[in-house]
């Protein structure tokens, strides 16, 4: 007790003049750096942990929890539901980046051309991208209701088919659904990066290229894309990150059905967890998530904030 | 008419029609809202409801147990909490990291740059476990804590682009008023730095409002719950009730199309410096 005293009077003081010699920025950052550790770094190390426990909804009030080793993943891996789920993760995330980017990227150049309201209705296309998912999952899935979906009615309506498509209900187009909705979602935000990389385009290298003999497809493939190489590099890894991650349109379009063929890596993880109360096994479910994207992640890093240095 | 106004005329119709055909599930919603049962399962379908059918609307006042404007509100607690903590803890965070030099400060960025990738799904059942042991299951507090993860990083790496781009001569001439490093910050650079506070508020806000996994997870009493988890309660309950389903939709985006037509510039120039290096 007596050592005590001076001693945390010498930890203060020390303290104190760690913060005034040019450690101020350590104040300032602290704060949000401890909320994140505390609220996202724990949780992140404690996932691990749970996910070579066993704990499920009988074991979760016990006191000590069985440590199991990897055998959580091992189990998952024979575990058919697994499989296709990775699988599913990479054929909705691949096909809507696909998509999106296209159809961004055409909307993008239609949008950079200058005419009347050009800008507004741009900015209007915008609101895809900022509602709730749940909404989005929610509006499409009636959409694509079998009885009242209007995408039935107009594909009748038109004689396309004769019978009602049971969209929802078949593993293949229920895939086709979900990836059609979140790739209504996905546009805009391939728009608005592509455009803005667009904007930055000097329009002389177009003329220039003109006085030389260029065509418009000449131009475009010498002059656009190798100069919106970093907006493009930058959607399409962002792209990658954000529909891999997906989980609220996929649980409310079809929670996984039919039978579980169109469970994501993310809402096989919550029925694991929530729905079959395997809390071990949806922890591993969702490392397996968290391990891609952490190396997709770091590929971004290194594409995008590569030569920034440290102003990001 | 010369041959450029015929361009931009057919451009400007092209436009209208991409607009349309983009935002016609929107539209379908709305309209949806406002029919009676009957009408919405009629074939071929009326793009205009015959009768204006308010009742999805009122019906929602009076059932106690799926109340929309109730979790309206909750949910309008949770983002405003949320935002005011994200806010309120990425600012000087942003600060810190664009004006002052310190070990770390790379591994603190590399931090927040890889939270805000960060999956739900991951910290989603250990969170659960944390708010079970603190008791704070079943209480909106775990909803507007786990969503300040999503806008704090978020708004750490906007603000810090525009903390970077204030002039050093600005803090200099502060100092020289007699501001120390706090008063500095709050009173020159909070102040300059307003639209990138504002573009993170939107944000934050949206984020936390989106949010389904969070809110329907921690919280399972009804009447707490935010408006996206009673939304996906009513499907489950009453799927095929369109009308009142879309109602419920409707209900839910209106803050965010309030937010988007006020708030428009902002909302695209975050998105933009969020992603794209300059």
């Amino acid at each position: 007790m007596r050592s005590f005293i001076p001693r945390t009077v010498y930890v203060i003081q020390k303290i104190r003049r760690f913060f005034r010699f040019g450690n101020t920025g350590y104040l300032f950052v602290l704060p949000a750096l401890l909320y994140m550790l505390a609220f996202v770094g724990y949780p992140i190390i404690s996932n691990f942990i749970l996910s070579v426990q066993d704990v499920t909804v009988t074991t979760i009030n016990a006191p000590t929890k069985d440590f199991v080793g990897f055998e959580n993943y091992r189990t998952l891996l024979e575990d058919e539901v697994l499989i296709t789920s990775i699988r599913n993760t990479f054929i909705f995330t691949i096909a809507c980046l696909i998509f999106q980017f296209l159809i961004g990227f055409a909307l993008a150049l239609f949008f950079n051309k200058d005419f009347p309201f050009a800008k507004p209705l741009r900015g209007l296309l915008m609101i895809p991208w900022m509602i709730p998912m749940t909404v989005s999952g929610l509006m499409f899935k009636f959409m694509f209701s079998t009885n009242v979906g209007i995408i039935n009615q107009l594909l009748q309506m038109s004689r396309v088919i004769e019978e009602p498509i049971e969209w929802l209900m078949h593993p293949g187009s229920a895939m086709f659904s979900l990836i059609a909705t979140n790739t209504w979602i996905g546009i805009p935000f391939n728009m608005i990066l592509l455009s803005t990389g667009l904007t930055t385009i000097p329009p002389e290298l177009y003329e220039a290229a003109a006085i030389d003999g260029a065509n418009k497809r000449q131009s475009f493939f010498k002059i656009t894309v190798p100069l919106l190489k970093s907006a493009i590099e930058a959607v399409l890894i962002l792209g990658f990150i954000y529909t891999f991650k997906v989980f609220d349109l996929v649980f409310v379009m079809t929670n996984g059905g039919p039978v579980n063929s169109t469970h994501l890596l993310s809402t096989y993880s919550y029925k694991l967890s929530f729905g079959l109360f395997k809390y071990s096994q949806g922890a591993a479910t969702a490392n397996i998530l968290f391990i891609i994207l952490f190396c997709v992640s770091i590929i971004y890093l290194k594409f995008v904030y590569n030569d920034k240095g440290t102003a990001a | 008419m010369n041959v450029k106004e015929k361009k931009n005329l057919t451009m400007c119709i092209a436009a209208l029609l991409i607009t349309v055909v983009l935002l016609f599930p929107l539209y379908w919603m709305l309209v949806t809202s406002l029919k009676g049962e009957i009408e919405i399962f009629k074939v071929p379908p009326t793009f205009f409801p015959k009768v204006l059918n308010l009742d999805s609307y009122a019906a929602q006042l009076e059932h106690g147990d799926f109340n929309m404007f109730a979790s309206f509100k909750n949910s309008f607690i949770i983002s405003f909490c949320a935002m005011c903590i994200s806010l309120i803890l990425a600012i000087p965070a942003a600060y810190g990291i664009a004006r002052f030099h310190f070990k770390g400060k790379k591994l603190a960025i590399l931090t927040f740059l890889i939270t805000q990738m960060l999956p739900v799904s991951v910290i989603l059942t250990p969170m659960f476990i944390i708010f079970r042991d603190m008791n704070l299951l079943n209480h909106q507090l775990s909803a507007i804590l786990a969503d300040a993860t999503i806008g704090i990083p978020f708004s750490v790496l906007i603000l810090n682009g525009y903390f970077a781009s204030i002039p050093k001569e600005l803090e200099d001439a502060g100092r020289i008023d007699g501001c120390n490093r706090f008063s500095s910050f709050l009173l020159i650079f909070v102040p300059i730095a307003k639209p990138g506070v504002i573009v993170c508020a939107v944000f934050s806000f949206l984020y936390a409002w989106g949010d389904l996994a969070y809110g329907m997870t921690f919280i399972q009493d009804q009447r707490l719950r935010p408006i996206t988890a009673g939304m996906f309660n009513f499907l489950g309950q009453y799927g095929t009730k369109w009308s009142y389903l879309t109602a419920f939709a409707v209900v839910t985006i209106i803050p965010v199309t309030l937010i988007f037509i006020f708030m428009q510039k902002y909302i695209i120039s975050g998105l933009t410096s969020g992603a794209v290096k300059e």
